[in-house]
């Protein structure tokens, strides 16, 4: 049994190992808050324990999390990718103005929606340009380096050997530090 | 921001997470279940934010149903078990280490997340140490 801690308000879980996600995750807790103190969206770290994820949300994959931006609703659901960016901005004060644009539909298809998730897909795939090693590489960098490896193995007949590109350096797993005002996971009980 | 977001908290009875096959070692219990362990033994060092090690997962879960009745798979995180990675210098994630009866036969670092390659990265070491007998 573990101890579900249900929130009263979204949950925004940001990669902390990837510079773009943190800046977006930091930049989010910023604008949610309002001059009393009082935040519309929780902006959260993923971290390391799959359990406490979990006690969040029990069919939150860690894995997932740091696949696709998440956001967990108050009643239970949650929300991938641009659904969640839109989520989100319709929970910050100075967004949610242009945010409904987002749910608007025409003749049952949701223009703004689905742009919105090609950006989100766009940026996800690259962001491993602007800084993050944990990423792993843009589906574009992937293809060229098949196809140089492809041809270099076709014309030279000779094997291009090089380190292992499955790896990741320890560097990369290195937590950075945590701004201050960003909330640690609430704490999961097991028994 | 404040606990005030956290609502009554609710109990109910969780399965593990259907990519949670392989087992965690701390280093609390690395003695215990690695170490001291006979017989062919695999860890992961691994960490969850390290797309590579994302990659390689269904593969390893994979391999650990295959190899299950001759081999036990481990996994270690090493952004919560530094002192244990720097213990094993862990360059980089992930990295597969080989143990038999608690001493190190082998090593891979970053194989290709095929079944091929990770079955042939935890299972050659002990052939060949088999061999070598």
């Amino acid at each position: 049994m573990t101890t579900i801690q249900k929130p009263t308000k979204p949950i925004l879980l940001f990669n902390d190992e990837c510079t773009v996600c943190r800046y977006i995750g930091h930049w989010v807790q910023r604008s949610a808050q309002s001059e009393s103190g009082e935040t519309s969206i929780l902006v959260q770290p993923i971290g390391d324990d799959p359990g406490r994820l979990r006690s969040l949300n029990p069919d939150l994959d860690i894995w997932d999390a740091y696949e696709t931006i998440h956001v967990l609703m108050p009643d239970g659901s949650m929300k991938l990718g641009g659904e969640a960016v839109a989520e989100t901005l319709r929970n910050l004060p100075n967004t949610k103005w242009f945010a409904w644009s987002f749910a608007a539909t025409i003749l049952g298809f949701r223009p703004f929606q689905v742009m919105l998730n090609v950006a989100y897909a766009i940026l996800a795939d690259v962001r491993p340009l602007f800084g993050c090693e944990s990423c792993g590489k843009p589906k574009v960098l992937r293809l060229i380096q098949g196809v140089t490896k492809w041809a270099r193995n076709l014309f030279a007949r000779v094997p291009h050997k090089s380190p292992s590109p499955h790896f990741s350096l320890s560097s990369a797993a290195r937590r950075r530090p945590l701004a201050a005002s960003v909330e640690p996971l609430p704490q999961s009980s097991h028994s | 921001m404040s606990n005030e977001t956290i609502d009554q908290p609710r109990e109910i009875s969780m399965k593990p997470s259907s990519r949670e096959k392989i087992q965690t070692v701390t280093s609390a219990s690395f003695t215990r279940l690695v170490l001291e362990a006979e017989g062919p033994i695999a860890v992961e060092f691994m960490s969850y934010g390290c797309a590579h090690c994302r990659a390689i997962e269904p593969v390893l879960e994979q391999v650990a149903e295959i190899v299950k009745t001759q081999e036990k798979i481990f996994r270690v995180n090493i952004a919560i078990e530094q002192e244990l990675a720097g213990s094993y210098q862990i360059q980089g994630t992930p990295s597969l280490i080989m143990f038999l009866d608690g001493n190190e036969v082998g090593r891979v670092e970053g194989p290709s997340p095929t079944v091929s390659s990770v079955l042939t990265a935890v299972t050659q070491p002990f052939e060949s140490g088999a061999e070598d007998n």
